[in-house]
């Protein structure tokens, strides 16, 4: 099995293949928004404007990432949001009792990773559908922090740690920087290691994945436990943004999440998308909701654009790319 | 408490022992039906409730749907109620409409219940304790408005669109704000109730608006996220919020928020569970209450600053004052 090269299980990414073809086409949707709302609003290009929406789509954009690889091997992961909710209440628990909030990082981003490496077995050993498997899970989850914090909330951290999600270095907010440093991760990750290549194997094509050697169950016990550890680390930006947790912050969270993965077209059967287009996903989403606000859109119109906005682009994608084959 | 749950957590088969409802005792059971295990209003019902029912030597035995809101799950756990019999019923109906099946059940049944909370739209009822929205909103944003000397630029955030509070509490907002011809409304935008969304509007709203002197926020959740995002942008505005949570009374006391009206939750269950008892033991009962909002402020939010478990009941003297018809 070792002779077989990375070359024979899928052909190298190179950055002009479909994918940036694809790529092309999302910071052009993108960018054609930033134009519209720069001519309707005075302050939307100012770089106060801009920093606040990069630092709105981060959130976003590190749930959507780990969960871009779970939709690379054609899987889907629901539990995400119940997943942040969970380990934002127990690492503010931790945060509370142990005064130290390095413990309360570790904490969710075990707690997290445990959730992800849970529904990787649901998903492997067991071979429930990932759908499924990931729906029961969201639902244990739920019940496990609902009962736990029993409609209380958890506010009131450190100094120190607010730092983390509402801070400033160099004039950028920080969880920017965490920003670039997960899309590059994510992206390095993807296109340029052979783990990552296995992925988007998998998702292409399982059957013969498995048949080129590539150890499929280990793979996907990857990408889920990844998919859960970065939901475990979004508890932490939640936390220490919002400064309190509570039970339901999860529910909003998760289909935001999945829009951006399709929107920055990586597509539910697998085998095709990118992390960076993901973060142009989540950075369409975050921009229309700041156009609304900033134009003063009533509130009765403001889930119907966003609608539009989702099912619009995931049908552009499926034409453009129909196009290219 | 929150850490011994803490341990329990590695301890899943405890968790059936947690799940199993309480022993009747001698006196009536009280089934008390909320809506959701997420906001910490029901959890004050609950507790209101809960005080009642042991001042009088009574039981309550609560119903929640695991699915916040659920209808189908309320109307089950109503058909698992009529074949348990209860002495009586407290009912909270997730949907004022949709419910109404599920209380026509119950009067089948001949079991006697209470309403509390949210009107329901049909059925028969010994007694309705509730609260008015509109004069929540009304008062709290007149409260607001009086402290900014009946001037500035005001913004609202308003929770999830189209639903009943979020209507009449807007309402009273608009109303309050048109009595005062100095303030200008600059913008009513959805928070749907969430902090998170909530704290991301006020940022997009202080980037249109240099000068934002007062935020009117559909619950203390989304007041406490839009202080956030004033405090991330070191800016000051006076916000008020709706619930008289804990989080908002340690805000009151802060100096950070201005004020929350109380829903009167703890009174509710409190009143609700007497009327209910009262009409089982022959005794008079009020039959509609409506309870005037409480503006909880710097000056009074002494009462409001105690566990819930140590506050006391009205008695049934004081109730009829609280607003009785």
């Amino acid at each position: 099995m070792t002779d077989i090269t990375k070359e024979t299980i899928a052909p190298p990414r190179s950055f002009l293949s479909q994918d940036a073809i694809q790529l092309f086409y999302r910071l052009l949707a993108a960018f054609l928004i930033c134009a519209v709302l720069a001519v309707l609003s005075d302050s939307f290009l100012s770089l106060g404007n801009i920093l606040n929406v990069l630092r709105q789509a981060s959130l976003t954009f590190f749930i959507a990432s780990g969960l871009t690889l779970v939709v690379l091997t054609a899987g889907l992961d629901l539990s995400v949001g119940a997943n942040v909710a969970l380990s934002a209440c127990l690492a503010g628990t931790v945060i509370h009792q142990t005064g130290s909030p390095v413990l309360g990082i570790f904490t969710a981003l075990i707690v997290g990773g445990i959730v992800g490496l849970l529904n990787g077995i649901m998903v492997t050993a067991l071979r429930i559908p990932s759908f499924i498997a990931t729906y029961g899970m969201l639902w244990v989850l739920n019940g496990l922090t609902y009962w736990y914090m029993a409609g209380d909330t958890i506010h009131g951290f450190p100094a120190g740690f607010r730092q983390i999600g509402s801070g400033y270095l160099f004039g950028l907010p920080i969880p920017v920087y965490l920003l670039v440093v997960f899309l590059a991760i994510g992206t390095l990750f993807a296109q340029r290691t052979i783990w990552g290549q296995e992925i988007y194997a998998i998702g292409a094509n399982p059957v013969a994945a498995r048949l080129s050697g590539i150890p499929v169950a280990r793979r996907l016990l990857l990408v889920y436990s990844v998919s859960g550890t970065m939901a475990g680390l979004a508890s932490i930006i939640f936390l220490s943004r919002l400064n309190s947790a509570e039970a339901d912050i999860g529910e909003s969270l998760t289909l935001p999440a999945i829009a951006a993965v399709l929107i920055g077209g990586t597509s539910l059967f697998g085998g095709v998308g990118t992390v960076f287009g993901t973060f142009v996903g989540a950075l369409i989403l975050t921009l229309v909701l700041n156009g609304m606000n900033l134009l003063s859109v009533s509130a009765n119109w403001q889930p119907l654009v966003t609608g539009i906005i989702v099912i619009l682009a995931v049908w552009l994608d499926m034409k453009t790319r129909r196009r290219a084959q | 408490m929150r850490q011994q749950k803490l341990g329990y957590l590695a301890l899943p088969l405890l968790m059936a022992a947690a799940f199993t409802t309480q022993a009747r005792a001698d006196g009536e059971t009280i089934a008390v039906f909320t809506k959701n295990q997420t906001n910490p209003y029901f959890q004050t019902v609950r507790v209101g409730a809960d005080v009642a029912a042991k001042a009088m030597n009574a039981k309550t035995l609560h119903y929640i749907p695991t699915k916040p809101d659920s209808i189908p799950e309320q109307l089950s756990q109503i058909e698992d109620v009529v074949v348990k019999k209860p002495s009586s019923i407290v009912f909270i109906p997730v949907d004022y409409k949709a419910m109404v099946p599920g209380v026509e059940k119950i009067n089948d049944a001949k079991i006697p219940v209470v309403n509390i909370t949210d009107r329901s739209a049909g059925g028969k009822f010994v007694s309705f304790i509730g609260a008015d929205d509109y004069s929540l909103g009304l008062e709290t944003a007149r409260h607001l408005l009086k402290t900014l000397g009946g001037k500035g630029n005001i913004v609202i955030i308003e929770g999830v669109k189209g639903s009943l509070t979020n209507v009449d509490r807007i309402r009273g907002f608009n109303d309050a704000i048109k009595e005062n011809p100095g303030a200008k409304l600059l913008a009513s935008q959805p928070g749907n109730y969430q902090r998170l969304q909530a704290l991301q509007v006020m940022e997009n709203l202080m980037q249109s608006n240099s000068q934002i002197d007062g935020v009117l926020a559909a619950n203390d959740a989304m007041a406490v996220g839009a202080i956030e995002a004033l405090d991330g942008a070191n800016r000051k505005a006076q916000v008020i919020g709706i619930n008289g949570t804990k989080e908002a009374i340690d805000a009151i006391k802060s100096g950070k928020l201005l004020a929350s009206g109380d829903y009167n939750g703890f009174a509710q269950g409190c009143l609700g569970t007497m009327m209910a008892i009262r009409s089982l033991r022959d005794q008079p009962i009020i039959n509609e209450i409506v309870l005037k909002p409480t503006v909880i402020t710097k000056d009074n939010y002494k009462p409001f600053d105690v566990p819930l478990e140590q506050r006391n009941c009205p008695t049934f003297e004081e109730a009829g004052k609280l607003g009785g018809k």
